[in-house]
């Protein structure tokens, strides 16, 4: 990470105060859960699978509310002005995945989503795709620990110049205590209160920075002076389509809406849909899970505009920064650089509970893949919840030491995001709705996307056009060509294999009631009376 | 089949109907005019009133679309959720 030089921020004693107080808070609101999370492997993951829609849905805020979030937000709309607002919408998903995937996955009662792998297909390719995405988001979440922690790191060594691996160290660890202590129960209860505290702390230091350059009525103003007008426009595209890897065309708006609408159908899609699952999982009922889902991305939408506007105040006031790891911080400046004496304390404060409720989630939901499908599927099936609470915890303690060797490692966070959000996702975006919507799309086909994604994704969008045989290719193309060559892959696998078991499928169809092309599956289940309240009972 | 249909029974609700449909559109409108409309009203733009004012519109409309049918299908499998969970869990521990 380019680390920025620190700036001289005073830090009064109230500002302390509040950066003290709010951290015991947040610690003694994880832990004092601690009797209900050590009940069972279920409390321990899912908060034994009873919560009402607004706790799962400030959780979905919270979580997706991280660190190096207003470095991302801020990189894009600084860079491409207010029609940057389209990259982060690919929350939009939980529009549509609210009252369809969410209600598919809420129904089959897995716990993860790879637990979802072995009620959806059957057989070894089943069992191989549980223990590959199993691995795999165990891997992923300490990933994400890592950047988060990174951003944290990079965040602290500008307040303070500490040196990077404090900022990456010390909050973090801060919130393993509850979550190692009380498990997702301290993760959601911790979360609401983060959520509420981030929101405000968002909108006050927005509000403020938005001020200071003179008020909407200045900003825009301004903005005209400068001959830099169009950056309101969120629809100002450089033209349909081409190959410029700095524009923004048309296409890229286009493929974000399609990508972000209809990838609501799918599972698996995007990586925020993995922690979205267990917050699915969490809800006491099909309808708190659909909510949950819905305004946990509704509010996170209004953040991001909440955000857009205050990055345009920053543009007004320092229009000039050339270099991506100086602007990306232009939130956080406005803050620590405008706000007076005893609110910058809140500030800060909001920021941690802004990485903690990140933080908590991925240590929980790691510790979940660890645990639920390595260890009590494969390992050890007979464990007793005890065990598995144990085991749980222990999964979370190693993540969290992973996750710090990879944060001192990482560079630049938009680039890491953009590539991890949606280009990683492309080759998957379209066999993660066909897992969904197609009954004869099987365990194989699957499998085989993912490899053949993982592989090509740094193929086209790192390998090539390092070696010179492909040139940078803007965001859109990598989306689209990612998805057509994967399906080279997939679609093939898919004819030449057998369909899943048709006993299994039917007790999938029965439970999960699949929207899509689920015919045959349909009707043999009808012709024996399963579909019906009697047939089922 | 009416759009506000206020009385749905079980089985009514198992089906995928334009109901689940219209919901997914009013929600992306709702989430598209969002994020346009909290933008440009701190930005006091007239464009920014006008969409929020159909954010909310659409909003509305979602809930009053589907919040009949989610109840309905809500509460019927919560009656067999017990039994589902048991063959899940017999799943994992390669019971079944």
């Amino acid at each position: 990470m380019t680390e920025s030089a620190g700036i001289a921020v005073v830090f009064t004693p109230l500002d302390w105060l509040w950066v003290v107080l709010l951290i015991t808070v947040m610690i003694v609101c994880g832990i004092i859960f601690y009797r209900l999370g050590k009940r069972s492997e279920a409390d321990f993951f899912l908060a034994g699978r009873g919560l009402p829609w607004w706790l799962p849905a400030t959780s979905v805020y919270a979580t997706h509310t991280a660190t190096d979030t207003p470095m991302w937000i801020c990189g894009t709309i600084y860079k491409y002005g207010m029609r940057g607002i389209w990259f982060p919408f690919f929350t939009a998903w939980t529009a549509i995945s609210a009252f369809v995937s969410t209600r598919i996955f809420r129904r089959s009662l897995a716990m993860s989503q790879a637990e979802w792998q072995t009620l959806r297909y059957s057989g070894l390719g089943a069992e191989l795709l549980r223990g590959w995405l199993a691995g795999w988001q165990t891997f992923m979440n300490m990933f994400v620990l890592a950047w988060v922690s990174a951003a944290m790191g990079k965040i602290c060594t500008y307040l303070f110049a500490w040196p990077n691996w404090v900022g990456v160290v010390a909050f973090t660890s801060i919130c393993a205590i509850y979550v190692l202590v009380a498990g997702y129960w301290g993760v959601i209860m911790a979360d609401f209160q983060q959520g509420v505290i981030s929101f405000l702390v968002i909108t006050l230091v927005s509000f403020w920075g938005i001020s200071v350059a003179g008020g909407p009525s200045g900003i825009v103003s301004r903005l005209g002076e400068i001959g830099e007008g169009w950056r309101l426009n969120p629809f100002h595209f450089d033209g349909f389509w081409g190959l410029d890897t700095s524009a923004f065309y048309t296409a890229d708006f286009l493929t974000l809406l399609i990508m972000a609408t209809l990838g609501g159908i799918g599972m698996g899609n995007f990586i925020d849909w993995y922690p979205e699952a267990q917050r699915i999982q969490s809800a006491r009922t099909v309808r708190d899970a659909s909510y949950s889902i819905w305004a946990g991305g509704f509010v996170t939408l209004i953040r991001n505009s909440v955000w857009a506007v205050a990055i345009l105040a920053f543009f007004v006031m320092y229009p000039a920064i050339e270099s991506e790891a100086q602007y990306e911080m232009g939130w956080f400046r406005l803050g620590f650089e405008h706000l007076p004496a005893g609110m910058i304390g809140i500030f800060f404060a909001g920021i941690i509970a802004i990485h903690l409720s990140t933080i908590s989630t991925h240590l929980n939901l790691g510790a979940l893949y660890a645990t639920r499908d390595l260890y009590h599927h494969y390992i050890n099936p007979e464990a007793s919840e005890d065990k598995l609470v144990k085991v749980g915890r222990l999964n979370t303690l190693l993540l969290l030491l992973g996750s710090f060797l990879l944060g001192l490692t990482m560079q630049s966070i938009t680039s890491w995001l953009i590539f991890a959000l949606w280009l990683q996702a492309a080759g998957i975006w379209i066999p993660s709705l066909l897992q969904v919507v197609w009954w004869r799309f099987n365990s194989w086909a699957y499998l085989s996307s993912w490899i053949a994604n993982l592989v090509m994704s740094w193929l086209v969008v790192w390998v090539l056009p390092e070696i010179g045989v492909l040139p940078d290719l803007p965001n859109y193309l990598n989306f689209w060509m990612l998805a057509v060559l994967v399906s080279l892959v997939y679609l093939p696998v898919t004819f030449m294999t057998d369909p899943d078991d048709r006993e299994h499928l039917i007790r999938y169809y029965v439970q999960a009631r699949p929207l899509g092309f689920w015919g045959p599956i349909r009707e043999e289940a009808a012709r024996r009376g399963l579909l019906t309240e009697e047939g089922r009972a | 089949m009416s759009l506000f249909k206020k009385t749905w029974t079980a089985e009514e609700a198992d089906h995928w109907t334009m109901h689940d449909f219209l919901a997914c559109l009013f929600g992306v409108l709702a989430f598209v005019l969002v994020t346009l409309g909290v933008a440009g009203s701190m930005l006091l733009q007239t464009w920014g009133y006008v969409a929020l004012g159909f954010a909310v519109l659409f909003t509305w409309l979602t809930f009053k679309v589907i919040d009949p049918k989610l109840r309905a299908l809500s509460e019927a499998f919560e009656k067999k959720q017990a039994g589902f969970l048991d063959s899940v869990e017999r799943q994992n521990r390669w019971e079944d």
